[in-house]
């Protein structure tokens, strides 16, 4: 298990590695002008990066020209350490603060706060408990899956009874008082 | 706490309640006790001070929803924290539930509604440091960051929002430095 010690440059370590890899696995048949990979150690170069460790893994010579691998090695790094003052002018900038919201309105049914694009929380809360307990029932009546009739369905609550128009509906029981609002047609 | 004195182990005496390690610096600001105001006086509005501490969540993410809440009224707060979609959003409603409260029961605050929100700060709190296992065989130390949150409330309407210094305001100021300046050291 190859676990890194910490170099002087590790960053330099890990990017030469990483070009070593793909120079063996011969994704990066370019850089040689067409000499046949894998090549053994040649001269080494005066990189800025010559660490005399020579540890389990791979030497890292490097190529003949030393132009092309220095090259490779200019990315772009930050020059100087960004001050607190500079941070702060960037992360304070009034583009990155939170905006306030102008669209909370208070909900006719309840009075709690809702978005006025959006259905107001409680009550979503309350009709999905609801709908839940109906759907508890259905599922005692139907007793399975793929047992859905082809008729519609009517909720009734306790006292109600059905009228002209559920005649060939479904029936579903539910044992306790109508919910204020649920309108029953 | 105090148990009777005739009791039968001589040591019961001593008070056996839970030692927090430190009791900071913000939880002590609410035990200021001031004196009694003259009748003269104009009334002193009440000040809570309340806090939540090592909150899982990084200080400078929480810092951008404390600087929201700046000069809120509290209702304002709630609801603007309430539709907030970060996980800080959830801990700072708590907290000002928690600190409105304590106002109403312990100190003397007439209306809920009637509090602003004076002082909000985050604060850093323990970090921890743990390893992140990358491809390879490579790691790297991550630090879990975990943050304070204070809040002052203050009772009575909210201040009205200072108006953004013009141009005029500024040049006015510079001629006043210029007009300033003296000799040193001199007759």
């Amino acid at each position: 298990v190859l676990v890194l010690i910490r170099s002087p440059m590790p960053r330099l370590r890990s990017l030469l590695q990483r070009c070593w890899g793909r120079l063996e696995r011969g994704l990066w048949p370019g850089v040689f002008g067409g000499q046949s990979p894998p090549w053994g150690p040649a001269l080494a170069v005066q990189g800025p990066a010559l660490v005399p460790q020579g540890i389990s893994d791979a030497g890292e010579s490097s190529a003949e020209v030393p132009s092309l691998l220095e090259s490779i090695l200019w990315m772009a790094a930050p020059k100087q350490r960004r001050t607190i003052e500079v941070n702060r002018c960037r992360r304070r900038n009034p583009s990155k603060l939170i905006e306030i919201k102008r669209n909370i309105d208070v909900c006719p049914e309840c009075g709690n706060l809702k978005q006025k694009h959006v259905l107001c929380g409680y009550c979503y809360a309350k009709v999905k408990e609801e709908t839940r307990l109906i759907r508890m029932e259905i599922h005692k009546k139907e007793g399975g899956p793929f047992n859905a009739p082809t008729v519609e369905t009517v909720v009734l609550y306790e006292g109600e009874k059905p009228t002209e128009k559920d005649e060939g509906k479904r029936i579903i029981e539910r044992a306790s008082k109508r919910p204020s609002w649920f309108v029953q047609d | 706490r105090w148990l009777a004195s005739g009791s039968l182990f001589p040591l019961s005496c001593i008070h056996t309640s839970t030692s927090l390690q430190k009791i900071g610096k913000w939880e002590k600001k609410n035990r200021i006790v001031y004196p009694p105001q003259l009748p003269g006086e104009p009334r002193r509005p009440a000040e809570i001070y309340h806090c939540r501490r090592e909150i899982k969540y990084s200080k400078d993410k929480m810092w951008y929803l404390a600087k929201l809440i700046k000069g809120m009224s509290i209702d304002q707060a709630l609801a603007q924290l309430e539709f907030s979609d970060k996980k800080g959003a959830k801990v700072i409603k708590e907290v000002l539930l928690e600190a409105q409260e304590m106002a109403v029961r312990k100190h003397n605050v007439e209306f809920k509604s009637n509090l602003h929100i004076a002082e909000s700060q985050t604060g850093r709190g323990r970090y921890v440091k743990r390893m992140r296992y990358h491809g390879k065989g490579m790691f790297g130390m991550m630090k879990i960051s975990r943050c304070h949150y204070f809040v002052k409330l203050v009772e009575g309407p909210p201040p009205p929002p200072e108006p953004p210094k013009t141009g005029f305001d500024q040049a006015k100021e510079y001629v006043q430095q210029l007009r300033n300046r003296t000799l040193v050291h001199t007759l």
